[in-house]
């Protein structure tokens, strides 16, 4: 039986992108050699899982030029979307870029959850000041 | 005569051991501590970088600026270009971690050279954007927009410029063989600033390059 709350989480923009990812992966992987398709040998400290391989590394780079060109593309439809579709379109896919980097080159994915904790509550902090400033601020002004 | 009571504690707990032969960094959670202080160091600069890429926002628009506005100087390919090599940088910077747990020095040396390559053409681009921009009429004192522009784009330069010296610093200990794959920790800190010094940059090129006004 399907979960809900994973049928949602699979439609998610993140979501999408990781599967896409993941299925140009396994396409890559079948034609390269194996130092290109395994992982580096061994755990570094406070880490669950292997790294990436080299390949997984170089299809996330692939994948995060793509989405830089359509951020780039999108930002030249201003006139033509309206302005709030460009904003919030922007910030997905910025959100998305962040998510890449952060999950797979800096290695949350396979590192112990309390550093994954630790730059949630960073980020998320950075967002609350930025609402309370602008909350704050511009009700002043 | 008092007599003291011994309570056997047993032993008392091991350290795990990360298994690379830093045997200083050996702690009783198994998360070691330069890790551990990396990470609390990045969660405290994305506050950091929160409050100036705040203080844009909320200065950008402001209106009766002087001198030059936003989409008057922004040259959006030229930027694109930069946030390119930047991205790119943090693939070659992977690589270089991946190649020195493998034991591939002489690849980690040039994947190492290339990431701190792309840093400096990005500083290079940067300061070409703020020379093109001080010619424009746009300087830290003009307005509320060139000091808020300055002092964000600024502050992530010199964040890239300190990455920068770091990368150099492991490149010439692997010269002199300081840094092998029994140091791959260390190069995976390093990568964890560069790669946090890239994804505040994807947040700054979006915010402050690409909504629109």
């Amino acid at each position: 039986m399907t979960d809900p709350n994973d049928e949602a989480t699979n439609e998610s923009p993140v979501a999408t992108a990781e599967q896409a990812a993941e299925r140009a992966i396994e396409r890559a992987e079948e034609r390269l050699p194996e130092e290109m398709t395994t992982p580096a040998p061994g755990l570094l400290p406070g880490e669950l899982r292997p790294h990436p391989t080299p390949v997984q590394y170089v299809t996330v780079a692939v994948v995060l030029v793509v989405i830089t060109a359509i951020e780039i593309a999108v930002s030249y439809t201003e006139g033509t979307l309206p302005d709030g579709l460009i904003v919030v379109l922007l910030i997905v896919m910025a959100f998305v870029k962040f998510f890449l980097v952060a999950a797979w080159y800096m290695h949350l994915r396979t590192d112990a959850p309390v550093f994954r904790r630790f730059f949630i509550v960073g980020a998320a902090a950075a967002i609350l000041l930025y609402l309370i400033v602008l909350t704050t601020l511009h009700a002043l002004s | 005569m008092a007599i003291t009571e011994q309570v056997d504690h047993g032993p008392p707990p091991m350290p795990i051991s990360n298994g690379h032969g830093n045997g200083d960094h050996d702690t009783h959670t198994g998360i070691v501590n330069p890790k551990l202080a990396m990470w609390l160091f990045l969660s405290s600069d994305c506050l950091f970088f929160g409050a100036f890429i705040s203080t844009f926002l909320l200065y950008r628009d402001r209106p009766g600026q002087a001198g030059p506005s936003p989409a008057d100087v922004f040259d959006i390919p030229f930027t694109s270009v930069t946030s390119f090599i930047l991205l790119m940088s943090s693939l070659t910077m992977v690589l270089a971690l991946a190649a020195i747990q493998r034991g591939e020095l002489r690849r980690f040396r040039i994947w190492i050279m290339a990431t701190a390559l792309f840093g400096a053409t990005f500083i290079g681009g940067q300061i070409f954007e703020f020379t093109e921009f001080t010619r424009q009429g746009l300087n830290l004192d003009t307005s509320l927009f060139g000091s808020s522009f300055f002092v964000l784009t600024g502050l992530h330069g010199a964040h890239v410029t300190a990455g920068i010296i770091w990368l150099m610093s492991l490149w010439g200990l692997s010269m002199q063989g300081r840094i092998g794959p029994g140091q791959s920790e260390a190069v995976e800190i390093a990568g964890l600033y560069w790669h946090f010094v890239d994804v505040v940059w994807i947040v700054i090129f979006t915010v402050v390059y690409l909504i629109p006004k």
